[in-house]
């Protein structure tokens, strides 16, 4: 498969230009009875493999919201190729959701038939572009969908990379015709971590790739003798200066739907719905100037 | 110490050993060395999994881990992990190994129940995420003749799991769950075995109690017996009484003849 495969361009339940909530369990029954004013929800796609209530919630949420699955688990990178039966299950919470948007990770967690239970980073090489690209094209193949591929945050690097991360992801999309979510906290994290210049990043992705930008907090970790890495623990508001970068995002890709993402010690759903205004706004001058620009 | 460009597989070999034996040799030595340390940085990831793991494992073995205590908890829960990581990333159907692990471990010994809770607990984790099917209609059943009954099969719901334990781990995990001091004060441990149907319905997991004979024609059902040979090896006076008492349980999908191959839709 290659980038003139055709992809459903109005998938069922479309994902509006507006900014949406990560879903987590805990919010579940507020939203399927208050139904608040959130344009959209993402969950994460291994909480919903199963039978029973939790499904069930989300099928009654899915009558009022359109619905995005990011997933955790395909372990796109792994050397030793895609998990069959994980991509069967994957397809299947797909066809009872029928989301907006499918996303995963330029990462990998699975090797030797064992899930090492985080997004590990790859090394920025021909070989791992090669795999990647591979296995993309098996899941658009295998799901008859495009999907979009996450930028990681990492905490190291290999001695053997050869291709900058912003490179290697533009690689990816303009190879399988997948899009790319752009995670600017991510972006923000990984360029604090590594000396990089978020800038740098962000204008080596190709506009007409970015399918969904996903917002959280950081937190920095002291290793002692004033040493500190960014941990991209999603457990806190989205930091000042990830906000401006975010306004550079949207300045540079137009109106894109936008992820507020909060994992360990999730707030009330007012406190999300605060900070997803925050990401509204932002969406908003944008298209404001737009029009101003255009009436001049 | 490798010092060429490792392939991707050696990579993530060396990534593996790093993190689930803490063996740092290769895995180091691939990672750039500037301003901390590629052990320090490796250990970011090492962190991350294992709090990841043992999160799902509190998850399913609530109980468990308030009879044992947080600490000694999440230390078993790390050596189970480093011992038998998951399979995949649907970690809702980790920890099948569990309660074998705890049944294994000499510290846990002095609570002898802690195995035959965590059995009950992995039951309820099951039935919880089962997948969903449509209940078996009974009244069909009653216009079969009486040699295809002798030689139906039903097919067991998803979502319900027989268990028997020695001890009262049913009382034992109400009042764990519950908080309930008084009633946890009241257990016998000697008033075993129980004979469990562990079920859902209607989104709640419950485990009932069933008796011995009623246990056992279930168990001979849920491994696929005909309903003639299950009913004729059932003990008791009144085998089809105790088979129509069963059925009401609502624990079966499906059913089919002696003659098909294929279940039929429930």
């Amino acid at each position: 498969m290659n980038a003139s495969v055709v992809m459903p361009q109005d998938a069922p339940g479309r994902i509006p230009a507006r900014a949406g909530i990560g879903l987590r369990f805990r919010h579940h029954q507020p939203v399927a009875e208050a139904r608040p004013d959130v344009a959209w929800f993402e969950v994460h796609t291994e909480n919903y493999m199963g039978g029973g209530t939790v499904p069930r919630y989300l099928d009654t949420i899915r009558r009022d919201y359109p619905i995005s699955l990011h997933g955790v688990g395909l372990s796109l990178g792994s050397a030793d190729g895609l998990d069959a039966a994980h991509l069967e299950r994957v397809r299947n919470v797909i066809d009872r959701v029928e989301p907006g948007l499918i996303s995963e990770h330029l990462s990998w967690s699975v090797t030797g038939g064992t899930y090492l239970a985080d997004l590990l980073p790859l090394p920025m090489t021909e070989e791992a572009l090669a795999i990647v690209c591979r296995h993309v094209d098996q899941v658009q193949a295998h799901l008859k969908r495009r999907i979009l591929i996450e930028n990681p945050s990492t905490y190291l690097r290999f001695r053997h990379s050869t291709i900058p991360e912003w490179e290697f992801l533009a690689h990816v999309a303009q190879r399988t015709g997948c899009g790319i979510l752009c995670d600017v906290n991510n972006i923000y994290v990984s360029a604090s971590n590594h000396g990089w210049d978020a800038r740098t990043y962000l204008a080596a992705l190709p506009p007409a790739a970015i399918g969904e930008i996903h917002l959280a907090g950081h937190s920095i970790r002291g290793f002692g003798q004033g040493r500190t890495l960014r941990i991209d623990d999603h457990g806190s508001r989205v930091a000042p200066p990830v906000w401006a970068l975010y306004r550079e995002a949207i300045a540079r890709f137009g109106p894109i739907p936008t992820l507020i993402e909060w994992d360990t010690n999730v707030p009330a759903l007012e406190v999300l719905m605060e900070e997803a205004a925050t990401a509204q706004a932002i969406l908003e001058e944008h298209s404001n100037e737009v029009a101003c620009a255009n009436a001049d | 110490m490798k010092s060429h460009a490792p392939t991707l597989i050696e990579l993530q070999h060396a990534i593996r050993q790093s993190l689930q034996g803490g063996v740092d040799g290769d895995a180091s030595a691939f990672v750039i060395n500037e301003g901390l340390d590629p052990q320090e940085r490796l250990g970011i990831y090492r962190n991350t999994s294992a709090s990841v793991l043992v999160t799902a494992l509190q998850l399913a073995f609530p109980a468990v881990r308030h009879v044992v205590g947080p600490e000694f908890f999440e230390g078993a829960a790390r050596l189970f992990a480093a011992e038998a990581p998951p399979r995949s990333a649907w970690l809702d159907e980790y920890g099948a190994d569990f309660p074998q692990f705890l049944a294994q471990l000499a510290q846990a010994a002095s609570v002898p129940y802690l195995p035959d809770l965590a059995r009950l607990e992995w039951r309820v984790n099951l039935v919880l995420h089962a997948a969903d099917a449509e209940l078996l209609e009974i009244a069909r059943l009653a216009t079969l003749g009486e040699a295809e009954l002798e030689g139906l099969r039903l097919a067991p719901h998803p979502a319900a799991q027989l268990l028997r334990c020695e001890f009262p781990v049913d009382a034992i995990w109400h009042a764990v769950l519950e908080r309930d001091d008084d009633a946890m004060a009241a257990i016998d441990l000697a008033d075993g075995p129980v004979w469990l149907l562990v079920q859902r319905t209607h989104g709640d997991v419950r485990a009932g109690r069933l008796s011995e004979p009623e246990w056992s024609l279930a168990t001979a059902l849920f491994s696929g017996q005909p309903l003639g040979a299950a009913l004729a090896a059932a003990s008791g006076a009144e085998p089809h009484t105790l088979l129509a008492a069963h059925l009401a349980r609502g624990c079966y999908t499906g059913c089919r003849l002696a003659h098909e191959t294929m279940a039929l839709k429930p």
